[in-house]
């Protein structure tokens, strides 16, 4: 039985420690590309709390995107209402290696 | 007279995604996938860009289980003409004397060649030893860490930069020699569709084993290992500051961090 | 532009199941095929929930329940309804078993194997950036600065389909027909799924979990058990997902791995692999005008051929078995004349008669149904409320309608329940 004191216990792990499990070999370019200009006039943002590896986020009130710990699911090229993402798959290879699942 | 390039090339574990479980402290290897060390692909960079500029030909080679054919696919894919992988049990469990014997006998059964390149050092093991030692072995003369070559066809000889801290060291070497690449001094070229198709149509990987090669068997593998990993420290956990900069401006950003390893006491102007 | 001269019969595009299985029958009937995947391996860009449903693949692969990558029989089906700490579970146990959990990673690999197996040419490592066209027609691909040529193209690059938006042959996709499914695997001793869903060696446990679950967003989230780790994920809609979500996705799904009555089965788990990926949601939306030109075929995702019965997907075997029909069509086309487009319009005419176009006809108006934000937050609530009072005995016991009307209080009109549940035993 699952006790009082081990649900109290229970704790979310933060996304990096998540992502660590995952292997990627990077390339040395980024496949994505945010035209932070667009980003302004988008009010809700839901980029932000949609890239399920947490790519994008704000930092000094704006926009920051970076390609390296992308999973390649496409969610942010299909909710951009701005138009302002330009999505391709990485070359080579390169990017995520999915092992179990 | 065109170049004639063999490169060295290690397939290793992705180390850049081994982790540690949390609970019992030991390194998780389960499915990590095999890549080719990324800095032997600078050394293919560097390879082929010398083949583009002056002719000629380009073999990789590795030693390693037979897996690592991905890995020699990969770099013809790059433009590599034709790979060789020594691969034997009697190899298995070389310290990098063994590894550069092995390698050494293979580019002598290859024959002609006018210059070996080697990447830096590994990233699962970074002795840089392999391109030392294979000089050794083939008495040539070696030039390490450099990041520019040119070819003079008149003498056969190669102007090598090397960089060091804060300077260029420039060498003249005659050929045959042996040459190692400062890491990230290319970006190594995608693969191409037709260079690939080439890796698996035509029979451009040749696998040797021991018996192909004319060696002395008690110098391969484990055997040919003096070599004993006598114990592994673990580096003392440093207690660590988190301190982050939250503006975007990179000047500000650097004097920013300038000032931080000032007050750090880690650096003085 | 650089023209390989060595030219195929057909050209596949993507190793996922779709495409390994296009590539596999038609190098078993003798074609010059050439498989190729962006992927260092195949499988490697590949992720799904977890269940696969054997019967179409026994067709195409001889001895798959031999060979494939089987981790373990479904042999136990849970649906629960989740309200805040509580959960109203039907559960299903069989010892006949009609599918199979693995991962799809080692699925689409060892598709993929047995396609080289036959004599197909697997490429790794490419991209295709354009399908390439010649008078009109489809005849190969286009790489960078090379062509590959060949008779016919099979199209199998999934959902994202960038080649078929830059075809025009079909539109950006749009956040309401697709839905995102995010997972973690969680690795745990055989032993210890074993003891803790109550299973034995090799039987596998396929677990959906509805209601509280998903921010309220249309949605749900599933368990799987593989051989020695757990699939754990949820799925939303995406479009709702985009305009309603406050929180961070991943969120949700630590939150589910810790919910309290799950926690007892992951506490001593260490998460393998997080992974994401999307999800055709609305066949008839997203399915092409036609399958064919000439050409080319389109087979997998990448038609819109996944069937989302509510509870439960498929999508590996009719990608696989839109593969294995799409290779007979080439066959016929090729018998005809070649893979015109007149003659290749007899693939989408097979599939038409096969299970897989009859089923998505069947279930074509489920997407619709899962929109419907009362079967996500409203009904859970209000079963496990029923639960509650039925259950939940201190001094006073409850009879059925009492409880029922008490559940009910305010929440929904008994005219909304009988219609709902009309219209969910119709569609579904
Ligand atoms: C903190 C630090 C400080 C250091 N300081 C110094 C220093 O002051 N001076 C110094 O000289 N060194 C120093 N080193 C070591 C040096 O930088 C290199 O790590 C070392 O020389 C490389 O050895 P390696 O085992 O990684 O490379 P090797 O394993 O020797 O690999 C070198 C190359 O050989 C080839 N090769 C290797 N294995 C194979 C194979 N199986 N098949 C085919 N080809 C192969 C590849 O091209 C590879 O890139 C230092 C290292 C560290 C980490
Ligand atoms: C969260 C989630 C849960 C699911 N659960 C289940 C389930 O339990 N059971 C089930 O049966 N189905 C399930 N599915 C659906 C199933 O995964 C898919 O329907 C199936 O994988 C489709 O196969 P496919 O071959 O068409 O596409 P994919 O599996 O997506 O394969 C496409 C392949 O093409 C490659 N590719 C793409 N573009 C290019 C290009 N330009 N060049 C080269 N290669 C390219 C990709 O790398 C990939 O390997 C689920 C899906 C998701 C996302
Ligand atoms: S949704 Fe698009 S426009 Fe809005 S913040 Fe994200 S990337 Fe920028
Ligand atoms: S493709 Fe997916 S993982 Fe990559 S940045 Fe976009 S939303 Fe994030």
């Amino acid at each position: 039985m699952t006790t009082e004191t081990e649900v109290k216990k229970r704790k979310i792990s933060r996304i990096e420690d998540i992502l660590n499990n995952d292997v990627w070999d990077v390339d040395y370019e980024p496949h994505i590309i945010v035209d932070y200009s667009k980003c302004r006039e988008c009010e809700w943002k839901p980029c932000i709390r949609l890239c399920p590896a947490e790519c994008y986020t704000m930092v000094g009130g704006e926009v920051l995107f970076s390609y390296e710990g992308c999973l390649e699911c496409g969610t942010c090229r299909v909710i951009c209402p701005e138009k302002a993402v330009k999505w391709e798959y990485p070359k080579s290879g390169r990017g995520i290696h999915f092992r179990f699942s | 007279m065109p170049l004639k390039i063999i490169v060295g090339i290690k397939w290793v574990p992705n180390t850049t995604s081994v982790n540690i479980d949390p609970k019992t402290g030991t390194l998780i290897r389960e499915g990590i996938p095999s890549v080719v060390n990324p800095h032997d692909l600078t050394a293919v960079e560097m390879a082929l860009k010398l083949k583009d500029r002056y002719g000629g030909t380009v073999t990789a080679i590795s030693m390693a289980p037979p897996s690592a054919l991905a890995g020699l696919e990969h770099v013809i894919g790059m433009g590599v003409d034709r790979g060789i992988l020594a691969s034997d049990r009697a190899f298995a469990g070389a310290d990098t004397l063994a590894t550069s014997y092995v390698l050494s006998k293979v580019i002598e059964k290859i024959g002609e060649y006018d210059l070996i390149i080697m990447g830096h050092e590994t990233i699962d093991s970074s002795t840089a030893h392999i391109g030392a030692q294979v000089a050794s072995w083939l008495r040539l003369p070696y030039v390490y860490y450099a990041v520019d070559i040119e070819y003079n066809e008149q003498d056969r000889s190669i102007i090598v930069r090397r960089m060091l801290e804060n300077a260029y060291e420039t060498y003249k070497v005659y050929l045959p020699a042996v040459v190692s690449i400062a890491m990230h001094t290319y970006e190594p070229r995608r693969v191409k569709v037709s260079n690939k198709l080439r890796a698996k149509t035509e029979d451009v990987i040749q696998v040797w084993t021991s018996k192909d090669l004319d060696i002395d068997i008690n110098c391969a593998g484990l055997r040919g290992s003096p070599t004993v990993v006598s114990a592994i420290d673990f580096v003392p956990k440093v207690p660590r500051k988190n301190l982050v900069f939250k503006e975007r401006d990179p000047k500000k950003a650097a004097k920013w961090l300038i000032d931080q390893l000032i007050q750090e006491g880690l650096l003085e102007l | 532009m650089k023209h390989i001269e060595k030219r195929f019969d057909a050209i596949v595009v993507g190793a996922g199941p779709a495409g390994a299985t296009a590539a596999y029958q038609l190098a078993k009937m003798g074609y010059k095929t050439l498989l190729l995947e962006r992927g260092r391996t195949p499988g490697s860009k590949s992720m799904f929930g977890g269940r696969v449903y054997i019967r179409p693949l026994k067709d195409i692969y001889e001895d798959f329940e031999k060979k494939a990558p089987i981790h373990r029989w479904v042999k136990k089906e849970r649906i629960s309804l989740v309200y805040d700490e509580s959960a109203t579970t039907i559960e299903y146990t069989s010892n006949k078993t009609t599918s199979f959990t693995t991962y799809l990673t080692q699925l689409s690999h060892w598709m993929a194997n047995q396609a080289v197996e036959q004599g197909a040419i697997l490429l790794t490592e490419i991209r295709v950036d354009r399908l390439y066209k010649e008078d009109g027609r489809y005849r190969g691909v286009v790489v960078e600065d090379e062509v590959v040529k060949s008779d016919v193209v099979i199209d199998a690059e999934g959902i994202n389909r960038l080649l078929l938006e830059r075809e025009g042959i079909v539109e950006k996709l749009s956040p309401d027909h697709v839905a995102l499914g995010v997972k973690e695997v969680i690795k745990l001793e055989p032993d210890t799924i074993n003891n803790l869903f109550g299973l034995d060696n090799n039987e596998g446990l396929s677990w959906i979990l509805m209601g509280d679950v998903t921010d309220g967003i249309p949605g749900g989230a599933f368990i799987y058990t593989n051989r020695d780790s757990v699939s754990l994920g949820i799925v939303v809609l995406l479009g709702e997902a985009a305009r309603r979500i406050d929180r961070h996705i991943y969120i949700l799904v630590e939150e589910l791995r810790n919910h309290p009555l799950l926690y007892k089965y992951f506490k001593d788990g260490r998460i393998m692999e997080y992974s994401t990926h999307l999800i055709p949601e609305d066949p008839s939306r997203l399915m092409p005008k036609k399958l064919y030109y000439d050409g080319l075929m389109i087979v997998g995702d990448a038609a819109g051929l996944l069937l989302n019965q509510g509870y439960t997907y498929r999508g590996v075997d009719f990608a696989a078995y839109s593969g294995y029909i799409a290779a007979k069509a080439y066959e016929k086309a090729h018998g005809n004349g070649g893979a015109s487009e007149e003659n290749l319009k007899i693939y989408q005419k097979m599939l038409e008669e096969s299970f897989v176009m009859k089923m998505l006809r069947k279930f074509s108006s489920v997407s619709r149904l899962m929109k419907k934000e009362r079967l996500f937050s409203t009904y859970p609530q209000l079963i496990n409320l029923l639960a509650s009072k039925l259950m939940h005995i201190e001094y006073d016991s409850y009879k059925l309608k009492e409880a029922f009307d008490e559940a009910r209080k305010g929440r929904v009109g008994l005219i909304h329940i009988i219609k709902d549940l009309w219209e969910v035993s119709r569609k579904l």
